[in-house]
């Protein structure tokens, strides 16, 4: 089907028997929206609403990467490491899937990326250097503002067209289920052993509560 | 489709100003390339159908239509959308029954395009509109609707945008087909820039006036709205996706060489300002230098600090503090 439509794109090609015969098949209906999650926007107020929701989401996974990666940095050699490399494997393929569709659709990426890189960073070497119980509640606390952000996103969408959007929603549901299982390891892993636990988790939150709403416009 | 087919038709016949706007309806198209094509039925409709009665209608409809302000855009609104449908509202000889309404937008627009043939005369000033609303037939009291000469420069540069954006999806599509080779970054910079300010030749003269107009209060937030997506337009095309500080970088570099190309242009006294494309292109390669140099620079940086690390745990080792485990 692909094939069919580059053959008629390069009309100058020499086309091969193969790519001929495939030419010769009457072509199924191919969705416009096939390779795109986003629908083309239909005015300028659906564009800024999609652009605010992809470029905060983009912070998100773009911070959670830093997170993870100043965790590494400190605890590489010890027996979490490998539990917080896996997590952070994922968070990457996160950033690159939100990577591409920022690229597809000109949404602009936040101003404050230089901010998230530093912040994400330092608070993941710093909670990390509290040992594994600290790293694994900043864990938490992170992927529990990040779920609900994700929820409250599913909403919205939802409360608007859940059939125009069905792509988007398809990949924030997605996401939003890696980011439990995040969330859910971290509890496994004795993240509330560590004193200070309440404290710690609930000025965690509401930095990424301040960082979320401030993306989404900066 | 149809409008296009009339209009070109129309255009053998008639030859006005108007019909040197590009009508390719681009992807990217904005709502005055809609109306440009609108503007250019309703004209045609007017001449080819019905003479002069039309026009004299025409022109009485739009002055009833300045008379009565608060119920103008309800109706206008709620048969813009019967003007833009192409061929359904095409009446053959039977003449009263004028669909020719127009928003205030599309009327705005059609005289905006008109005075701009009264710029090089007038300048960029109310008399220049005054004057295109009379050569399209109104009273120069439709100036009224328009709150400084600023509207016009803004709606040009517009204008120019749009064009410059057909232009380049245009050149995109020939490399997508293969029939033309993708130009490297910075000469495909160089030449957008270039088409761009290439636009301003005709007016050349009265540009100076029209950048000061820009910089009038009221005008700066639309005229920074205009540069900023001129500018993410040419690196899209360009094939930028970057999605760090890169976009920042890349964007506030464009805009840096495109202000000062404009100025220079504003004051080149050369033949076909080949001064400004110099100037252009030495722009262009300083930011490209100084890109590779940025980059050789983190690449010595990260050498640097391999070096150190590895002289560190040289140390360690000769000093023994490695073995204490």
């Amino acid at each position: 089907m692909q094939q069919a439509t580059h053959a008629g794109l390069a009309a100058f090609a020499p086309l091969t028997i193969r790519q001929f015969l495939k030419l010769t098949v009457p072509p199924l209906v191919v969705s416009s929206r096939c390779h795109s999650v986003i629908p083309p926007p239909r005015d300028s107020d659906e564009k800024e609403m999609l652009d605010r929701m992809l470029r905060v989401d983009h912070a998100g996974e773009y911070g959670a990467n830093r997170i993870y990666a100043g965790q590494m940095s400190v605890l590489r050699r010890s027996q979490s490491g490998p539990l917080i490399q896996e997590m952070w494997n994922q968070e990457k393929k996160h950033l690159e899937r939100f990577n591409e569709i920022l690229a597809e659709n000109r949404v602009r990426p936040t101003a404050l990326l230089p901010l998230w890189n530093i912040a994400g960073f330092v608070l993941g070497a710093s909670t990390a250097l509290l040992g594994k119980e600290g790293a694994m509640a900043c864990t938490v606390a992170v992927e529990e503002s990040i779920t609900e952000h994700y929820n409250s996103q599913i909403r919205a969408l939802m409360e608007k067209d859940p059939e125009r959007y069905t792509e988007l929603l398809q990949v924030i549901k997605e996401f939003r289920d890696d980011e439990m299982e995040h969330h859910d390891t971290g509890l496994e892993h004795d993240a509330e052993t560590i004193p200070g636990y309440w404290l710690l988790k609930t000025a965690i939150q509401l930095g990424c509560k301040v960082a979320i709403s401030v993306s989404q416009r900066i | 489709m149809a409008a296009l087919v009339r209009a070109l038709r129309a255009g053998h016949g008639a030859g006005r100003a108007l019909r040197v706007l590009p009508r390719v309806l681009a992807p990217h198209c904005d709502q005055k390339c809609m109306f440009h094509g609108a503007v250019l039925r309703l004209q045609d409709e007017s001449k080819c159908d019905k003479a002069a009665s039309a026009t004299a209608s025409a022109t009485h409809h739009v002055h009833h239509d300045f008379q009565q302000a608060p119920p103008e855009d309800a109706v206008s609104e709620q048969t813009s959308d019967e003007g833009h449908r192409p061929s359904s509202s095409f009446q053959e000889q039977s003449g009263e029954q004028d669909e020719e309404y127009e928003t205030e937008e599309q009327l705005q627009a059609r005289i905006l395009i008109a005075a701009l043939q009264f710029v090089p005369v007038h300048g960029w000033s109310m008399e220049a509109i005054a004057a295109g609303a009379e050569s399209l037939g109104l009273s120069s009291a439709s100036t009224g609707m328009f709150t400084g000469a600023g509207d016009l420069v803004l709606h040009f540069i517009a204008h120019c945008n749009s064009q410059l954006i057909q232009i380049l999806a245009e050149q995109q599509k020939q490399v997508q087909l293969g029939q033309a080779e993708p130009k490297k970054t910075a000469d495909f910079l160089k030449d957008a820039v270039e088409t761009r300010l290439r636009m301003y030749a005709p007016y050349i003269d009265t540009w100076p006036q029209a950048m000061s107009l820009l910089l009038l209060p009221q005008n700066i937030p639309e005229g920074l709205k205009l540069l900023s997506s001129l500018v993410d337009d040419i690196w899209y095309y360009a094939g930028d996706r970057s999605t760090d500080m890169n976009w920042y970088t890349k964007r506030a570099a464009l805009t840096g060489i495109y202000n000062t190309t404009e100025l220079v242009m504003v004051q080149d006294s050369s033949p076909d300002f080949q001064e400004t494309w110099d100037f252009l292109h030495n722009r262009i390669q300083d930011v490209v230098n100084m890109a590779s140099t940025a980059k050789q620079v983190q690449s010595t940086g990260e050498a640097v600090v391999q070096g150190l690390v590895g002289a560190a745990v040289t140390l360690k080792n000769l000093t023994g503090i490695n073995q204490r485990r």
